[in-house]
């Protein structure tokens, strides 16, 4: 595999990973911003709009029709939280121009359709042309109603509202329902424009092959453009309110849902995330073989650590009258490490997953780019290796240390309605 | 042992396959330049395998829905420990899961992985049932039972499941119920593991970072020859017919969900594969966002991009479903039997056949890019008696007229289910 990050611009970073094995192509790119509750809606539709049409090809139709004569080449966007940054970005993917029947050259074609979809979007008279932009604010808004459709995220997500009140990590990654009603298609234009001109923006082409044009193609085109861009930290630990907060919701569901949130004021970002795998993140950790594997109390019960926010989530789904116990039990679990009831094997059974999981990372282009989009949001630069060898300097002291600067914060149940139960 | 190459004529990609001497069929890809190996080893028993019998039988036995999953939890307790703290000493993600026609254990991992197979193969050939962990196993399978009833994605598929399927047992839930599982006990899983877990009627596919010749030498060292004890699984009588064409529920839910089903008649080994094929360009054909009929439903705001399509078929039963979002599902059903009824007057645009097809070629090469998705298709190829390959040849096989008459005899309109979960605004 080959690596090699190169600046285009100012804070425009452009990452090429070539690696043989694969048979497709992909560009990932990625806007990075603060989460502000008042652009957050304007921002998802702005870049949700470049993947509806673009100059050339005028509706969703067209631009559909051409994806699927390139061989079923896909040309997305995304929308995500990332702490208190929302991280915005198109991505395609193609198979390579080896494979083509006629001899196309899918590469070149795509490299075109994305480089329009981003720089030439199809605007008049300063907006989104009315009707793909309207498509993909009904999108957008169906996909906002649509999150309580998954009860487990769901009540992650509104556990997390009240986690990170009064910061920015507050906000939904797409903003509300309402504010996403409220944006126009010139709004939404601007929202995109002022991305371009602002955002850390981040580019990631992952191939079997070089190809120098993916990156001249951007550097020229964001030559053009006037860059003032806003650092922001991607990293805001947030502080533990003085009391828990606790928040409860009846639905009509069968099987209730519990969320407890805790904040830690510890800077040893690797200690919590091996804390977090030895607690609940694999089928060995102490909250499945107790909650689950002991008790029988659920069929998940699982732990996972938001380094941007420095806190540390356990979620489970349990019968309404096994909510106490199961709760009594997770605090239970986390009390036997703080008292420094953690053996060997749990460490490095924990660890051994860890290096597992890190080992995979290369397998598929999604992988390469997430991982080092990440170190790149955490200011490093370790590759999967590195980043093993850091948590295997981890020690048992510092994962109880780990263990023992977490507060409760929130809990959050989602309640079964009475005739439900 | 005999190691027969498998290749793909279009892309050149190949894997082995080997006929075990212990009755296993076992296929390997050996993949250049990946880290990770994947390895599954399954069964051809799922949740429609509910009425049995081997050659030593006199009768068929009827088990309770939702055993074969049941057994599949219970396998990851061996008689010394459980199944995820021999993991735990490799570092290897062990998981399973129990479809409607197979079951499978597998592993994913980077490191370690003939020791990951060796425990792989041994604690699938070990069962160990007692009534105290099948009775301690009820309360964790009937949460997951909740949960997933609590899934309107899961709901609106097995309603029409149910309103497509008379009697044949696709239309039952693959985990059961509280009460169906309630039955199961030490004995009926030993009869079941003793039936199905046979290697005659299991295979074993690893993808990646191996060596053929490495997991042949542990397959050799841990897998015991089994008989062949003349499985035989039958289903009730199915007709051709459904249920009925409309269910409706309501959840809790942001988003009114549908799923419009075309009961097809189902078929078995290559035919199904062909029948799938043709299946899966109809629907991609149909559900094309270039159409008129899309462009129509998606500028009315029937549909958003959640639209879309897929084939779902296996032993006894083939269907083409339809699913999304939309507050109006009835004019979905009403748009889709429209464009059947022409499309099979018309025909097929040659156009629009070509750029499907080659969009469809695209996603089989798409498949054979990934270490997890070249083991599932190994083992899916050999389940449905097809060779992996076989789909690419058989997809650049078919003509605009497959098709056609696959919409014309198989997309009936009076073999359509709607299935739809409502929103329920309900008080908060």
């Amino acid at each position: 595999m080959e690596f090699k990050r190169t600046e285009l611009g100012a804070n425009i970073g452009f990452t090429s990973i070539i690696d043989e094995k694969f048979k497709t192509c992909s560009v990932y790119v990625r806007f990075a911003t603060r989460l502000a509750p008042a652009e957050a809606a304007a921002n998802s539709l702005g870049i949700g709009a470049l993947s509806a049409s673009n100059s050339k090809l005028r509706s969703v139709a067209e631009l559909n029709e051409r994806l699927s004569s390139l061989y079923g080449s896909a040309l997305g966007t995304f929308t995500r939280k990332r702490g208190d940054i929302q991280i915005l970005g198109l991505s395609a993917s193609w198979i390579c121009s080896r494979y083509s029947l006629d001899g196309e050259d899918i590469e070149g074609e795509m490299l075109d359709l994305v480089r329009d979809c981003l720089f030439s979007p199809n605007v008049q008279n300063g907006e989104f042309d009315a009707t793909p932009f309207r498509i993909t604010k009904n999108d957008l808004l169906d996909h906002i109603d649509a999150e309580m459709n998954n009860k487990r995220s769901y009540a992650l997500e509104r556990a997390s509202e009240t986690a990170f009140a009064g910061e920015s990590a507050e906000c939904p990654c797409y903003g509300t329902r309402k504010s996403a009603e409220s944006v126009t298609a010139a709004d939404a234009y601007a929202a995109y424009l002022r991305l371009l001109s602002t955002a850390q923006v981040e580019i990631y082409y992952v191939a079997p092959e070089p190809n120098d044009t993916a990156a001249e193609m951007f550097r020229r085109e964001f030559a053009a453009i006037e860059r003032h861009p806003q650092k922001f930290p991607f990293r805001a630990v947030s502080p533990a309110k003085s009391e828990p907060v606790t928040v409860t919701e009846e639905m009509d569901v069968l099987q209730c849902k519990t969320v407890l949130t805790f904040k830690s004021d510890s800077d040893d970002i690797y200690a919590l995330r091996v804390l977090s795998a030895v607690l609940g993140e694999t089928p060995v950790s102490k909250l499945f073989l107790s909650v689950r594997e002991k008790l029988s109390l659920c069929y998940y019960c699982s732990s996972r650590y938001i380094s941007s926010k420095n806190t540390l989530t356990i979620d489970s789904g349990v019968e309404k009258e096994n909510i106490e116990a199961a709760e009594n039990e997770i605090l239970h679990q986390l009390d036997e490490v703080k008292s420094g009831n953690v053996t060997d094997e749990e460490l490095e059974n924990a660890l051994l997953s860890m290096d597992n999981a890190l080992a995979a990372v290369g397998d598929t282009p999604s992988s390469y780019s997430s991982w080092y989009f990440e170190r790149f949001c955490d200011g490093t630069n370790t590759d999967p290796q590195q980043q093993a060898a850091l948590y295997r300097e981890v020690t048992r002291e510092r994962v109880i240390a780990a263990a023992r600067s977490l507060t409760l914060d929130t809990r959050y149940y989602m309640l079964c309605r009475e005739d439900n139960a | 042992m005999e190691k027969n190459i498998l290749t793909s004529r279009v892309t050149g990609d190949s894997c082995i396959h080997v006929k075990h001497p212990s009755g296993l069929d076992i296929y390997i890809c050996e993949m250049k330049g990946f880290s990770t190996v994947e390895a599954l080893f399954g069964t051809k028993y799922g949740s429609i395998n509910t009425m049995f019998r081997t050659s030593g039988d006199a009768d068929y036995t009827t088990v309770p829905e939702g055993i074969a999953h049941f057994l599949e939890h219970k396998l990851f307790e061996n008689e010394d420990c459980p199944v995820f703290e021999l993991y735990a000493k490799t570092g290897a993600s062990g998981n399973a899961f129990t479809s409607f026609d197979k079951t499978c254990y597998l592993f994913g991992c980077s490191k370690n992985y003939t020791d990951n197979l060796r425990i792989l193969l041994d604690f699938v050939q070990k069962p160990y049932f007692t009534e105290e962990n099948v009775s301690k196993e009820m309360g964790i399978i009937g949460q997951e039972i909740q949960m997933t009833n609590d899934n309107p994605e899961w709901r609106v598929f097995f309603n029409m499941l149910r309103c497509m399927y008379h009697a044949h047992p696709v239309r039952i839930d693959i985990a059961g119920t509280k009460e169906s599982i309630a039955k199961i006990d030490a004995p009926l899983l030993y009869k079941c593991y003793d039936t199905f877990y046979n290697l005659n009627n299991m295979a074993l596919s690893v993808a990646g970072n191996v060596s053929a010749d490495e997991v042949l030498a542990v397959c050799d060292e841990v897998l015991r020859p089994c008989e062949d004890k003349g499985l035989e699984t039958v289903f009730p009588d199915e007709p051709d017919s459904i249920v009925k064409p409309e269910i409706r529920e309501k959840q809790h839910i942001g988003t009114t969900i549908f799923h419009i089903g075309y009961k097809c008649l189902p078929c078995s080994g290559e035919e199904r594969l062909k029948k799938s094929m043709a299946g899966s360009l109809a629907a991609a054909i149909l559900t094309d966002a270039s159409t008129d009929m899309y462009v129509k439903l998606l500028e009315s705001e029937v549909i958003n991009s959640t639209f879309g399509a897929e084939v779902f078929c296996g032993d006894g039963y083939f269907t083409v479903i339809f699913s999304g979002e939309s507050d109006e599902p009835e004019r979905v059903r009403e748009a889709l039997l429209g464009e059947t009824e022409r499309i099979s007057r018309e025909g097929i645009d040659d156009r629009i056949f070509r750029r499907i097809k080659r969009s469809t070629y695209g996603l089989l090469i798409r498949e054979l890019n990934n270490v997890d998705s070249v083991a599932n298709l190994m083992i899916n190829s050999h389940f449905e008696g097809v060779a992996p390959y076989d789909a690419i040849d058989i997809l650049s096989a078919l003509t605009a007229d497959d098709i056609t008459n696959f919409i014309k005899n198989e997309l009936r309109s009076d073999r359509v289910v709607l299935s739809v979960i409502e929103k329920d605004g309900g008080s908060q």
